[in-house]
């Protein structure tokens, strides 16, 4: 009840700047915003590991030494890179997905829902990203310095897990940190393929209301504020992981 | 292990005979011919490019020459196809270079731990116990906690010793550890391997300081054009060779100082 009362507190007060947010008070478009938010909030979550994990992969594949590894890495890279994000994820959709529900003798069968294909699509779009910098952060590291280790018994691999990954990732950590922000505001892809994303959410309740710049408001502010919250994270990492005596 | 444990003070740690060893098509090794006996100090000298550190990085594995035979503490070097054996071998040989090389972003005490617990699997509490008497034995006790970028290069060869030793290895190469220091902390590094050439530890060392090597040696092998031209007693090679190539190389190094010596490396 109390939250009912603050609601009703807010929609009077914006009322009276004339912003109409009377829907919140309504149960159906009300629940659809709210699960709006959720849902991108939800997709940031999950798209944010899997694009470093994917990332990091990438990364060790590209600079494998190794062409089998590399070369389909590099060419999805290119790919990726090279072609709107908005394509891809109706590629993926209109295209993979059929053919997995083919495969699997028809789409009541397919387990892949559109938000899995927004975070593999988001996903690994980024880890493109993502890879690009780390890749170049590993290629960084002295040759001198991974002789030295070779010298004392680390294989290519340990090499990789102890000395090069953890230097290139504190030297790639602003270039994936504006990787992620881009994360953020490509989650709104998803409303292409109707995943209820905050995006989506809103479209629907303008559309019946007639309130746009009102959401639009909300909208704005919510998406700064992930990316504050992001930006922030990204350099309290930094400098937790800032090696002291070091220029990174 | 087995092979290695036998060897007995005297008998041969390291051999090569006749190892050929080119890059491409300039050949850099034209049959070295060797001969290294456990608890012995055998200093390299000679000319830039002679082929020094690749002797070096031959008996390590790091490098795999096209013919002769290499034997390391039992272990048939060249015949070690896979890169898990050459890494079996790399973990029981030392090798130091002359750009330290620490871990940047791992501590002092890390950087020594690192790789006995994590390629060794060796226990991290003992290592620890090891690292801290490495680190006294080096006179760094008290930079543990310090990062890398925090000493200065005297300080940071010092530790990279300490992180070799720490791996126990079996005898440990010097390449040129003292090039790229400051004259005033080359001392300091040259007394830590003093120190461990009189515990006893067989010690190859690629080095430019000629009264260090003439000191601490018992044989020192001259290089030149990827051949050993000659092998002796510190006192045959410095005082009384007959061989006017190295009597110019040594009487230039002692002539012209230290300064023009390292003007003319490679890194
Ligand atoms: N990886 C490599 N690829 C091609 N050539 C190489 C490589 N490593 C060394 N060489 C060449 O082999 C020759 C011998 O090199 P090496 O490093 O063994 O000489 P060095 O005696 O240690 O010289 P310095 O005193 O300058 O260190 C040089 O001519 C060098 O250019
Ligand atoms: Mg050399």
């Amino acid at each position: 009840m109390q939250d009912m009362n603050l609601t009703g507190l807010f929609i009077d007060l914006m009322g009276r700047l004339g912003l109409n947010y009377e829907f919140l008070a309504t149960g159906y478009e009300a629940q659809i915003w709210r699960d709006g938010f959720i849902t991108t909030l939800y997709l940031v979550a999950v798209t944010i590991p899997v694009s470093l994990i994917v990332g990091l992969i990438f990364a060790a594949c590209l600079t494998s030494g190794r062409l089998w590894l590399s070369a389909p890495v590099r060419g999805f890279v290119e790919l990726t890179r090279n072609t709107p994000t908005l394509v891809q994820l109706m590629f993926s959709f209109l295209v993979l997905n059929t053919v997995v529900s083919n495969m699997l003798g028809g789409a009541q069968n397919n387990p892949l829902s559109p938000f899995f294909w927004v975070v593999a699509v988001v996903g690994l779009h980024v880890a493109a990203l993502h890879a690009e910098a780390i890749r170049g952060g590993i290629e960084a590291v002295p040759s001198s310095m991974i002789e030295a280790a070779r010298g004392m018994g680390f294989s290519q691999f340990e090499i990789l897990r102890y000395v090069q990954i953890p230097l290139a990732f504190r030297a790639s950590l602003p270039a994936i940190v504006n990787g992620l922000i881009s994360l953020v505001k490509s989650t709104t892809v998803g409303n292409a393929i109707a995943v209820s994303e905050i995006t989506y959410a809103s479209i629907m309740v303008w559309t019946q209301r007639d309130n746009v710049v009102e959401l639009m408001i909300v909208l704005l502010a919510f998406f700064s504020l992930i990316n504050f919250v992001v930006a922030r994270v990204g350099s309290w990492v930094e400098r937790r992981l800032a090696i002291p005596g070091y220029g990174l | 292990m087995t092979a290695s444990t036998a060897t007995e003070t005297g008998a041969a740690i390291v051999k090569l005979e006749d190892v050929h060893l080119s890059f491409g098509q300039t050949e850099v090794l034209k049959g070295i011919d060797l001969t290294i006996n456990k608890g012995d100090a055998v200093s390299i000298i000679g000319p830039s490019g002679s082929g020094k550190s690749t002797i070096l990085r031959c008996i390590n594995a790091l490098v795999t020459p096209q013919s002769g035979k290499i034997t390391v503490a039992g272990t048939r070097v060249d015949q070690l196809t896979k890169e898990s054996e050459r890494i079996q071998l790399r973990k029981r040989v030392g090798i130091v270079f002359q750009q330290y090389n620490l871990f940047p972003h791992l501590t002092v005490l890390d950087n020594i731990v690192l790789a006995p617990t994590k390629i060794l699997g060796a226990d991290r509490t003992a290592t620890v116990k090891l690292a801290r008497e490495l680190l006294e034995k080096v006179r760094l006790s008290e930079k543990a906690d310090a990062y890398p970028g925090q000493l200065s290069g005297g300080q940071q060869q010092r530790v990279a010793i300490a992180r070799a030793l720490a791996m126990k290895p079996e005898l440990v190469l010097f390449d040129e550890v003292t090039s790229a220091l400051d004259p005033e902390t080359v001392g300091e590094v040259l007394w830590v391997i003093r120190d461990l050439i009189r515990d006893g530890m067989t010690s190859i060392l690629v080095t430019h300081e000629m009264r260090f090597a003439e000191e601490i040696s018992d044989t020192v092998v001259f290089t030149e054009n990827g051949r050993i031209v000659d092998h002796g007693s510190p006192q045959q090679i410095f005082h009384t060779t007959d061989n006017p190539r190295i009597r110019q190389f040594v009487g230039g190094l002692s002539g012209g100082g230290r300064g023009a010596v390292r003007d003319g490396e490679g890194i």
